[in-house]
C-alpha cells in the first residue's frame, strides 16, 4: 500500500517532512473516513481536513460558487460525472495530473473512465473514484405478495436476463400495479435518467451538439415511460427524500434503478426510515435495456491549492485499487480501476442489507459492456430543470405525454438554447 | 466643544511675544477647530468604510456584471448594455417569481404583524412570570431558518407529513402542500410567521413600554375600556416603531430564500416553480444556468423593487402622520376662529352660525 502511494508521486519524495494540512471536499456517501486515518498514519506530517456535502447537487453549487469566486476550493475536490461537462469548460483551473505522474498509473483505470477525466488538450484533471454500473433493486417481499418470484436468479430471468428490455419491465409493472394497486417505481425521473444514459448519445451528440429535438429514439422512450407513469406505475416520490426514507419501508414501490453508489443511498434511507434487512430489498443481476452507466466521480486538484504535489499524492493513493476496494466496502459503490473491480467480483462478499446479495460481484457483472456517454456543459440542467418538471407533471397525472414533452421542449428553449 | 468658545477672546496677536509662542497658539487653535469639525466624521467613518467595502462595492460590482455577458465559471464576456435587464423583464419565470414573492410576503407579513401587535399588547399587561413569557416568544427566532425549514417541510410533506396525516384521519383530502401554488405559499408563510412573529412582538413591546402609564390611567378613569385604550392610545403611540417593523418585514419578505429553498431541496422552488421566489430564481440563474450577467440583473431589479416598496411604505406612513396633524390643526384653527369671531362680533356671527 505504501508502495502504491509513493509510486503515485512524480518520483521525488513528494511532500517531504513539512507539516501540512490537506483539505478535501466530497459529497453523498464516499466511504473515505477510515482511509483518511490510514493515510495520516502512513504520513505523520499530513493532516487531512475532510468536508462532506450531503448531495451532489449541493456539492455542485459549492464548487461552482468557489470557482467563480476564484478562491475557497479545497486542495482536493470531488466532481460528479453529471457536471463534469461544465467543469471541462474551465479545465485550466485544475492541475494537470500529467505533471504528477498520471501517465505512469493510467493503466489502473478502465480506459473510458481515464479519458473522461482528460480534457480536449490532453490535460488530465481528475482521477476516477467510482463508476455507476446499474442493476435492479427490487423488494422480494412485495414481489412474493404479488405472486412474482423473489429469488435473485429467477427475478433476473423474469426480466429477461441478458435480453431484458424496457418493454418487459413496464409489462411486469402493469401486471404488478393491477394486482396490488401499488406503484412499480419510485418516480419517473430516475427511470428516465437510466433510459437516457443507456443511449449511445444522450442529450448531446459525441461532438457536443444538442441532441433532443427531433430525436425520435428519445421521444419513443419518453412516450413509453409516460404511458407507464400515467397508468399508475410511478409512486410520484420526491427524489433524495422519499418521505425521510419511509417510502423504502412502507412498500410504496417494488423496484428501483440502482447504480452502485445508490446502494449507499438506500442504506441511508432505510436507516432514516426505520427499515433494515427484513424490509426485503434485494439486488438482481439484470437491467432493462442492457448495460448502463449512471454517475461516478473524480478527484481533482484546483490550481489554487497550495500543496499540489501532496494533494496529487493523496489523490492517487485514494483512487488506487487497494483503497477503492475498501471504499467500495464502506460506501457500497463500484470501483473504477480494473484490479479493484476484479477483487470485488472474486470476493463476492454478501451484502446483509440486500438479502445477502453479492452486490459487488453483481455490479462487476453489470459493468461489462458499460461505456460512459458524452456529457455536455448543460447536461445536469437538462436532466433536472428541463425534464424534471415535465416528468413531475406526469407523476402528478397532470399532463398527457405530448403535453409533458412539449413542456420539456419549451423549457429547453428557455433555459438552454436561449440562455 | 467649550475650547472653541474661548480662543477668540484670548489670542489677540501681541507683537512683543516671541513668534514661536504665537505659532503654537495658532496651532492649538487650528487643532481644536479641526477636532470639532473632523472628529465626528472620524467616529462615524468605520461604519461607512465597512459599508463601502461590503455594501456599496458589491452593489456597484453587481451592476457592472449585469452589463456583461458573464458566465459563472468562464467569467466576463462581451459588453451587452441593458440586454440582460431586457431579457429578465421579458422572462415569464421572473414575473412568476415576483408573483410568488409578493403572495408569500402578503400571506406572511400581514397576519404576522397583527399577531405580533396583539402578543405585544398581552405581554404589556401586568402578568406573572413576565420574563419567561417574553423569552418564550423570542425562542423561535433563535432556531436557524434551515432547521425550521427542515421541520416544517417534514410536517407539510404530501405523502408522509403530519398535517396531511391528520387531515386524512378526519376523512379530509390531503392537501398538495408542495404541488399546489396557493397551498405551498401558505406552508412557507407559516414558517416565516413562526420565526418572525415573536421577534416583532418584542420590538413592539419595547415601544409599548415607553407609552406613559398615566395616559392609560387617566383614560381608564374617564371610562375607556381596554380595547378602546389599545386602539386610541397604544397603537397611535407606537406608530414610529410600527413603521420600522413594517419596513424591515417588507425587506425581509421580499428577500425570502431559505424557507422555499429547503422546503423542497431537490428543486429550486417546486417542480413547476410553484413557490420559486425571486431570490431563489436568482440563485437558479446563477448556479444552474450559470448566467451570472442575468442573475446580477435580477439582483438589481430586486434591489430597485425593494427600494420602491420602502418608499411607498415611507410615504404612506408620512401621509398618515401628516393627515393626523392636519386634522388636529384644522380643528384647532376652527375653534380659535370661532372664539375670536365670538369675541369681536358676537351677535351677527352667532346668528348666522345658528342659521346655518
Amino acid at each position: 500500500m505504501l508502495a502504491t502511494g509513493c509510486s503515485a508521486g512524480s518520483g521525488s519524495a513528494a511532500s517531504g517532512d513539512e507539516d501540512i494540512t490537506l483539505t478535501i471536499t466530497t459529497f453523498g456517501t464516499f466511504g473515505y473516513d477510515d482511509l483518511y486515518k490510514e493515510y495520516e498514519e502512513l504520513h505523520p506530517n499530513v493532516t487531512i481536513k475532510p468536508t462532506n456535502i450531503d448531495t451532489g447537487g449541493n456539492a455542485r453549487t459549492d464548487a461552482f460558487t468557489k470557482l467563480a469566486a476564484g478562491s475557497g476550493l479545497s486542495d482536493i475536490v470531488a466532481i460528479e460525472e453529471g457536471w463534469l461537462g461544465a467543469i471541462m469548460e474551465v479545465s485550466d483551473r485544475f492541475v494537470d495530473l500529467n505533471d504528477f505522474g498520471a501517465q505512469d498509473i493510467k493503466d489502473r483505470w478502465l480506459d473510458w473512465k481515464f479519458e473522461q477525466g482528460t480534457d480536449a488538450d490532453g490535460r488530465v484533471i481528475g482521477y476516477g473514484t467510482d463508476i455507476g454500473p446499474t442493476g435492479l433493486c427490487y423488494n422480494g417481499k412485495l414481489f412474493e405478495e404479488a405472486g412474482l418470484p423473489s429469488d435473485r436468479a429467477e427475478v433476473a430471468e423474469l426480466f429477461g436476463g441478458a435480453d431484458a428490455s424496457w418493454d418487459t419491465y413496464f409489462e411486469l409493472g402493469a401486471e404488478y400495479t393491477e394486482k396490488t394497486g401499488k406503484a412499480w417505481y419510485d418516480h419517473s425521473g430516475f427511470v428516465w435518467n437510466s433510459m437516457v444514459n443507456q443511449m449511445d448519445e444522450g442529450y448531446y451528440t459525441s461532438d457536443g451538439e444538442l441532441n433532443i429535438e427531433g430525436n425520435s429514439e428519445m421521444r419513443d422512450r419518453f412516450d413509453q415511460l409516460a404511458e407507464a407513469t400515467l397508468n399508475g406505475q410511478s409512486a410520484a416520490q420526491t427524489a433524495w427524500d422519499w418521505g425521510g426514507g419511509k417510502a423504502f419501508v412502507d412498500g410504496s414501490f417494488a423496484t428501483f434503478v440502482c447504480p452502485g453508489w445508490m446502494l449507499g443511498t438506500i442504506k441511508g434511507q432505510l436507516e432514516a426510515g426505520g427499515g433494515d434487512a427484513s424490509t426485503g430489498w434485494d439486488f438482481a443481476d439484470v437491467f432493462p435495456g442492457g448495460p448502463v452507466n449512471w454517475g461516478g466521480a473524480f478527484l481533482s486538484i484546483p490550481t489554487t491549492s497550495k500543496h499540489q504535489e501532496a494533494a496529487a499524492e493523496l489523490t492517487a493513493w485514494l483512487t488506487a485499487p487497494e483503497q477503492q476496494v475498501k471504499q467500495s466496502k464502506a460506501a457500497g459503490n463500484f470501483p473504477s480501476t480494473i484490479e479493484a473491480a476484479e477483487t470485488i467480483a472474486e470476493e463476492s462478499a454478501p451484502n446483509e442489507l440486500f438479502n445477502d446479495a453479492p452486490t459487488g460481484a453483481i455490479l462487476a457483472e453489470r459493468a461489462k459492456g458499460v461505456k460512459a456517454q458524452f456529457k455536455g456543459p448543460d447536461d445536469s440542467v437538462i436532466q433536472e430543470n428541463v425534464f424534471g418538471p415535465a416528468l413531475n407533471l406526469l407523476d402528478q397525472q397532470e399532463a398527457t405525454a405530448d403535453e409533458a414533452w412539449q413542456q420539456a421542449m419549451d423549457l429547453l428553449q428557455d433555459l438552454v438554447i436561449d440562455n | 466643544m467649550t475650547a472653541t468658545l474661548t480662543p477668540g477672546t484670548t489670542t489677540p496677536p501681541r507683537p512683543s511675544q516671541p513668534r514661536t509662542a504665537d505659532r503654537a497658539e495658532r496651532r492649538r487653535h487650528w487643532l481644536s477647530r479641526l477636532d470639532v469639525k473632523a472628529s465626528p466624521y472620524a467616529y462615524v467613518a468605520p461604519f461607512f468604510i465597512l459599508f463601502g467595502l461590503v455594501g456599496l462595492f458589491p452593489l456597484i460590482y453587481t451592476f457592472v456584471v449585469s452589463l456583461y455577458d458573464w458566465d459563472l465559471l468562464k467569467g466576463q464576456g462581451d459588453f451587452v448594455g441593458i440586454a440582460n435587464f431586457m431579457s429578465v423583464l421579458q422572462d415569464e419565470y421572473f414575473w412568476n417569481s415576483l408573483f410568488n414573492t409578493l403572495s408569500i410576503f402578503i400571506l406572511s407579513s400581514i397576519p404576522q404583524l397583527i399577531a405580533a401587535t396583539f402578543i405585544a399588547a398581552i405581554l404589556d399587561q401586568n402578568i406573572r412570570a413576565k420574563t419567561f413569557w417574553r423569552m418564550s416568544v423570542l425562542l423561535p427566532y433563535v432556531v436557524t431558518p434551515a432547521a425550521v425549514a427542515l421541520i416544517f417541510s417534514n410536517m407539510f410533506s404530501e405523502d408522509y407529513g403530519l398535517i396531511n396525516n391528520m387531515l386524512q384521519n378526519f376523512g379530509l383530502d390531503a392537501i398538495g402542500w408542495k404541488t399546489d401554488t396557493f397551498a405551498s405559499h401558505i406552508a412557507i408563510a407559516t414558517m416565516v410567521n413562526w420565526r418572525w412573529t415573536g421577534y416583532n412582538a418584542l420590538i413592539l413591546l419595547a415601544a409599548m413600554q415607553s407609552v406613559p402609564r398615566d395616559v392609560h390611567e387617566s383614560a381608564a378613569l374617564d371610562g375607556a375600556g381596554a380595547l378602546r385604550r389599545f386602539f386610541s392610545i397604544t397603537l397611535p403611540s407606537i406608530r414610529p416603531t410600527m413603521v420600522f417593523v413594517i419596513i424591515t418585514a417588507t425587506i425581509g419578505g421580499l428577500q425570502i430564500f431559505v424557507e422555499p429553498r429547503m422546503f423542497d431541496a431537490s428543486t429550486a422552488g417546486g417542480a413547476q416553480r410553484q413557490f420559486q421566489t425571486t431570490v431563489l430564481y436568482l440563485w437558479e440563474m446563477a448556479f444552474f444556468r450559470q448566467n451570472f450577467g442575468e442573475a446580477s440583473a435580477i439582483a438589481w431589479l430586486l434591489f430597485l423593487i425593494i427600494i420602491c416598496f420602502g418608499l411607498i411604505n415611507f410615504m404612506l406612513s408620512r401621509t398618515i402622520a401628516t393627515a393626523e396633524t392636519k386634522v388636529t390643526s384644522t380643528r384647532r384653527q376652527k375653534r380659535l376662529a370661532r372664539l375670536r369671531s365670538a369675541r369681536s362680533t358676537p351677535a351677527t356671527t352667532r346668528s348666522t352660525e345658528d342659521a346655518q
